[in-house]
């Protein structure tokens, strides 16, 4: 089992309870969506997920390894193994495209290299490779902030490649978990869905079995089915 | 599980909770407050409006009893005043009594506080519109101007040279306070070091200290430099080199803090250590800011190291203070002159420069 989480709960300084225990398993190469209304709970989940969050209780096990509550160095090779793309972006805008593709790698540089901005030039031709892959080669020396939002996605993909490029996950397969709104999507691309409502697991199975009661369920009764193709 | 108790709880409820807790702690507060707003119009009642208006006298008597006697009375009078809820304090803290009585009270203290405040100012600073008018005064006022107005060009060439001095040393000051600042402003950045207790503990002191530094005016840093390394330029650019650390610390550490999370949060994200993600995340977003602040110190220190000369930190100001001292207006005018132009010039070329930067 590659992620495994248990009873987990997140509760915000605030006093938010956003997730109220949530439990399941995630096998390598799986295509897991998660669905539900908005503020559901699955950005903190995601967060959770790859230790940009501390769970309140409950664990998470990662690879075999219980990362629920890991510090320092072993997050960040927590971090490190999970590359993660933002809803916005999250790119350094003063940046080049270029800059911004291979801070997805600065955790297998060193420090004094990275400060120096002195990278090799492999980092260089993954970069580019990665690059081509979202089909943005040519913009690679613009400034990130001079892209469509669209292209800025796309930066972003590049940039969590370059995580993709470490060794191991290659090995293994890419595993995905996602947030998406459109449920035509879902059912195209998801090998298995999961829907939050407040902060709890309402549905979780095949994306084909979403019928439209379970549609009612997870995002009320007035909602209705968008189709994009 | 640690979280069943936050679990139960209402969010209305934990509202509530805070609130009253806010409320209790602000009562406290107005209390405190109330007190020393009493206290404080007794004491310039007696002693400005009594000793000084009414009895006219020269030196105001001074014994710690007698305070003694007006701390305890206000403190009987504030807080059973602030019990009522009727108080000004009261009011401040939104914990009064909606009534008149309230408004009443309110608006009497408040008028009274401002009058004797302001009555206190004009004793203690001695004005007398005798003074500025008296044909003395006039004829005093007649013979600095025109000298002024006529500055003796002879020494232009020295003010000149010590201008330059003035100017240079600002310089210095500004260019050698960015390497330390830089460093310094990530260690005074609360979004950086709060996460766990000792960096924040190293955030607390420096800002502590850093506060004090600030408080200290360049004036006096170089009063206590001149004496450290003797009387001259050195002395003048070490003042302003201390003070232009700390307060462009505070001003640099803003902007960190104002800066956007999102790709502070991607970097770690990544796996990226906490020096690669200030480097890639933080600095990108703030060296503008940066630049800015630190040209605007240049025109700052100018200004300071022309006043920093007159307490012998060199440069235009201590020549100013020397012929000052031997009444020689006319060359007083001309330095007058001199700075008022450099500082006009500066001015406006930093103002420019900040303008194309953003
Ligand atoms: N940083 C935060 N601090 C406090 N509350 C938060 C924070 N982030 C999200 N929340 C709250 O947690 C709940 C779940 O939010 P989120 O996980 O963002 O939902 P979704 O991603 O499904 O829209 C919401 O009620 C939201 O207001």
């Amino acid at each position: 089992m590659l992620l495994k989480l248990q009873n987990l709960h997140k509760v915000y300084k605030s006093g938010t309870h956003a997730l109220k225990g949530v439990s399941f398993e995630v096998r390598e190469g799986e295509f897991l969506v998660v669905i539900g209304l908005s503020g559901s709970g699955k950005s903190t989940l995601l967060r959770c997920i790859n230790r940009l969050l501390e769970p309140t209780s409950g664990t998470i096990e990662f690879m075999g390894q219980d990362i629920t509550h890991v510090k320092g160095e072993e997050l960040r090779h927590v971090h490190q193994q999970i590359a993660m793309v933002f809803q916005n972006f999250n790119l350094v805008k003063r940046r080049s495209v270029l800059t911004n593709v291979i801070t997805g790698r600065l955790a297998s540089l060193s420090t004094v290299d990275s400060v120096l901005e002195r990278f090799s030039p492999e980092v260089y031709e993954e970069a580019f490779q990665a690059l081509r892959t979202v089909g943005i080669e040519e913009k690679a020396k613009e400034r990130a902030d001079a892209l469509s939002g669209g292209q800025q996605q796309r930066v972003a993909i590049a940039r969590s490649l370059m995580q993709y490029f470490e060794k191991i996950n290659n090995e293994l397969g890419t595993t995905i978990i996602c947030s998406l709104h459109f449920l035509s999507l879902v059912r195209r691309y998801a090998t298995r869905v999961i829907a939050l409502r407040q902060g709890g697991i309402i549905y979780q199975g095949d994306p084909k079995d979403i019928n439209k009661e379970w549609f009612k369920t997870i995002y009320g009764e007035e909602a209705e089915e968008v189709e994009i193709r | 599980m640690k979280t069943t108790e936050a679990e139960n709880i209402e969010p209305r409820e934990l509202f509530m909770r805070g609130k009253e807790w806010q409320n209790r702690n602000n009562f406290v507060k107005a209390v405190l407050l109330d007190v020393f707003l009493v206290f404080y119009a007794l004491i310039l009642l007696q002693r400005v409006i009594y000793y000084k208006l009414i009895l006219d006298l020269r030196e105001v008597p001074f014994g710690w009893p007698q305070l003694g006697a007006v701390f305890i009375v206000s403190v009987v009078l504030g807080a059973s005043w602030a019990f009522t809820r009727t108080s000004l304090a009261t009011r401040l803290f939104k914990l009064h009594r909606d009534n008149n009585i309230t408004k009443w009270n309110v608006e009497i203290f408040a008028w009274l506080l401002f009058d004797l405040t302001f009555i206190a100012g004009w004793v203690v600073t001695k004005i007398s519109i005798v003074d500025l008018f008296s044909a003395e005064g006039i004829h005093g006022a007649n013979r600095i101007f025109s000298a002024m107005f006529h500055p003796n060009m002879g020494i232009f060439d020295d003010a000149l040279s010590a201008i330059i001095e003035t100017i240079y040393l600002a310089l210095i000051a500004t260019l050698l306070s960015i390497p330390p600042t830089f460093l310094v402003s990530f260690f005074t950045a609360r979004n950086l070091m709060r996460e766990n207790k000792i960096t924040f503990a190293i955030y607390y002191i420096l800002r502590i200290v850093f506060n004090f530094v600030r408080s200290i005016e360049p004036l006096i840093w170089a009063i206590i430099f001149s004496v450290w390394v003797g009387i001259g330029p050195y002395a003048g650019m070490i003042a302003l080199l201390v003070h232009s650390v700390a307060s462009n610390a505070k001003l640099y550490s803003e902007a960190i803090e104002g800066i956007e999370e999102g790709p502070v949060e991607a970097m770690v994200a990544t796996g990226a250590n906490r020096i690669q993600v200030v480097w890639y995340a933080v600095v990108p977003q703030i060296v503008l800011p940066f630049l800015s602040f630190t040209i605007y110190r240049w025109d700052i220190n100018v200004r300071m190291a022309t006043v920093i000369g007159l307490v012998g930190g060199g440069g235009i100001g201590t020549m100013l203070m020397q012929y000052q001292g031997l009444a020689r207006w006319n060359e007083v005018g001309l330095i007058v002159l001199m700075i008022a132009f450099v500082v006009w010039v500066m001015d406006y070329i930093s103002a420019r420069v900040r303008e194309a930067i953003y």
